[in-house]
């Protein structure tokens, strides 16, 4: 054991203090284009003229990227994995929401590729824009995606929501003695990395690729540069897993097809760094979601059953929001065990930037709207709110909402930390819960069915 | 117009009004200085102008004729480091690394100036810089053992488990 228990200096570290670590935007190369994207200024809009010419025509200019100039323009991030693509890599006929990339310039400096942007004749005729998920199912409501409609409708080939069934939800509200309701709704965040969306593309001479990316997902962006430039993988080498900062973010692949496209066009390197501003405005972000709980309890503390839905706000296109409500479903119950579950949620789009992961995709607003209902769960019942956790708290052998069994759950022994670090007395009685199967006490009838149903 | 830029005399073209962050990274490539937000709120740019910490993005190059500037490569080097190098890398206050640049040299003209590891001095001295990684606690750390003068083993990293600069019940922010 040379490895575990020792603590080993990180690898990157004289790098990282010593400048000596070669992020994106620190690689240099002869001859180096700089690309800079014209982007919407609307939420929704249809596209009446699109003209370059003035802008291909410029000093200094050496690529203008349009839609016509992608192979296969519409692409999804989810495709390699069956999900249908719905997102154009440029604006075609329409944008769908404010900061969509129209066009890309590769010019001999930035300020060039800027002013040429401008020179880029677009008109636009705008359209009203959908930012409310909550009026998405309106009938009237502005159309957003324009493979999808307004929610997702594909899941396991024809449904419209992720549903989670368990037990029997009808005899849990028969059998509650409380019922409690509450809708909870967290709001959009950006990763905020310290390094902005960056790539820097270079067309070998061989007819190859050769790409320095800042994605988290090396090979997952390889797949989307290559479906999007029609190239087989083995000509596109990436470089990377130096990364100025993620946190989902650059999980997906913002920087690099449209970079790369020209590269190859121009036939120079390119430089592509995405400004503050647009980071802010334009890369996915963490998304909202609206978490409607209802919970049928007994007056003892146990919670019987939960009913939910779930309405995540996708932005503008799919991305991995399918993906991100699956798991999202799949941790609906937190880190208590309730044994009967009603649970729906739905991706619905709206004319906002793309939603895409942040720590804990699909998870940390849940916890929030978990937790929060916990505590008002506790105290409508009158009772101390590390007792109702801990007794509803995950146990070895207790399901998750889609039937895998916990095998090390750490609900129970967080909670006792988390009372002795705040200074919060437990009783005798939750001082000496632990994690084991349950039993005795901790397997109330409503339970004993769950036990072990996970294929143990 | 002239600059020493880590004890090298060069002598710059840029226009007068072009950032010093530009110079320094498209001029002269030297690329420790970060463009996080060019607009002097993040830190990562940070470099010593005659010695003072100094946003290089908000920093035009007409105003330093003549003057000195040492970014984190005239620090220390591999075979070489500081002792602030030495510190951050004991104490694990580098992750990602983008906004460390910046922090090793705030830091280091903090304890050239005779800082303490007085936990509300560092704060102020580091206020500014974002981290997204580390939370800053161990940035925090770094900063402090430097200023002691604790003994720094970078073959090895510090254990958390006994952290003493930051206890759960004196608050935990930064």
């Amino acid at each position: 054991m040379k490895v575990v228990g020792a603590r080993l200096p990180r690898y990157d570290g004289v790098g990282h203090v010593t400048g000596r670590t070669t992020y994106v935007d620190d690689v240099r190369l002869p001859g180096m284009l700089h690309a800079a994207a014209l982007r919407s200024p609307h939420h929704n809009a249809r596209i009446t003229r699109l003209d370059a010419g003035a802008a291909e025509a410029m000093a200094g200019v050496h690529a203008v990227i349009t839609h016509a100039d992608v192979p296969l323009l519409v692409y999804g991030h989810l495709s390699g994995g069956g999900i249908p693509g719905d997102e154009p890599l440029l604006a075609k006929d329409h944008v769908r929401y404010r900061g969509q990339p129209v066009a890309l310039v590769a010019a001999d400096t930035v300020d060039i590729a800027r002013a040429a942007c401008a020179a880029i004749k677009v008109d636009y005729e705008e359209l009203p824009a959908l930012l409310d998920v909550r009026l998405a199912f309106d009938d009237g409501a502005p159309v957003v995606n324009d493979t999808f409609g307004n929610w997702y409708d594909q899941y396991e080939g024809n449904l419209d929501v992720r549903q989670i069934r368990k037990g029997d939800i009808e005899e849990a509200f028969g059998a509650a003695d409380l019922i409690v309701s509450g809708v909870y709704r967290t709001q959009s965040q950006e990763q905020v990395p310290l390094e902005t969306q960056v790539c820097v593309a270079i067309p070998e001479p061989d007819g190859r690729l050769t790409i320095h990316t800042c994605t988290q997902a090396m090979y997952f962006s390889l797949g989307v540069v290559c479906s999007h430039l029609q190239m087989p993988m083995s000509e596109v080498k990436m470089v990377g897993g130096t990364v100025g900062g993620g946190f989902g973010g650059k999980v997906d692949t913002a920087s690099d097809p449209l970079t790369a496209l020209a590269a190859q066009k121009s036939g120079r390197p390119v430089k592509w760094r995405w400004s503050r501003e647009e980071e802010m405005l334009a890369s996915g972000n963490r998304g909202p979601w609206h978490m409607e709980i209802i919970d049928a309890v007994s007056r003892d503390g146990w919670i019987l059953g939960r009913k939910m839905l779930t309405i995540h706000d996708a932005g503008a296109y799919g991305r991995f929001s399918v993906y991100g409500v699956t798991k999202h479903s799949f941790h609906h119950t937190g880190a208590y065990t309730i044994p009967n579950l009603h649970f729906d949620g739905y991706v619905v789009f709206t004319n906002r930037v793309p939603t895409t992961a942040m720590r804990g995709y699909g998870i940390t607003g849940l916890a929030t709207a978990i937790e929060i209902h916990a505590e008002r769960v506790a105290r409508e019942l009158g009772m101390d709110p590390y007792e109702f956790r801990l007794k509803n708290a995950n146990r070895v052998n207790d399901t998750s909402p889609n039937r895998i069994a916990y095998e090390d759950p750490s609900t129970v022994e967080v909670l006792q930390s988390l009372a002795s670090a705040t200074g919060s007395e437990l009783s005798e009685e939750l001082r000496a819960m632990s994690r084991d199967e349950r039993s005795g006490d901790m397997l109330p009838d409503h339970l004993v069915a769950q036990i072990g149903s996970g294929g143990h | 117009m002239e600059l020493t830029v880590n004890s090298v005399s060069r002598t710059v073209r840029s226009a007068p009004l072009t950032s010093l962050l530009t110079v320094l990274r498209e001029e002269l490539d030297i690329t420790s200085p970060k463009a996080g937000c060019e607009s002097g709120g993040c830190g990562a740019c940070t470099v010593l102008v005659d010695g003072q910490p100094r946003r290089s993005c908000l920093t035009a190059l007409c105003t330093l004729d003549g003057s000195e500037v040492v970014t984190v490569e005239g620090l220390g080097t591999p075979e070489d480091l500081s002792r602030v190098q030495q510190a951050f890398i004991h104490h694990y206050a580098a992750q990602c690394g983008f906004c460390s640049d910046g922090m090793v040299v705030a830091a280091t003209a903090y304890i050239n100036g005779g800082g303490s590891d007085d936990a509300g001095a560092i704060r102020e001295a580091l206020a500014g810089h974002f981290c997204r990684c580390t939370g800053y606690v161990k940035i925090l750390e770094a900063v402090a053992a430097a200023a002691r003068g604790d003994e720094l083993d970078t073959g090895t990293t510090a254990s958390s488990a006994n952290n003493t600069y930051v206890k759960i019940s004196e608050g935990g922010q930064t």
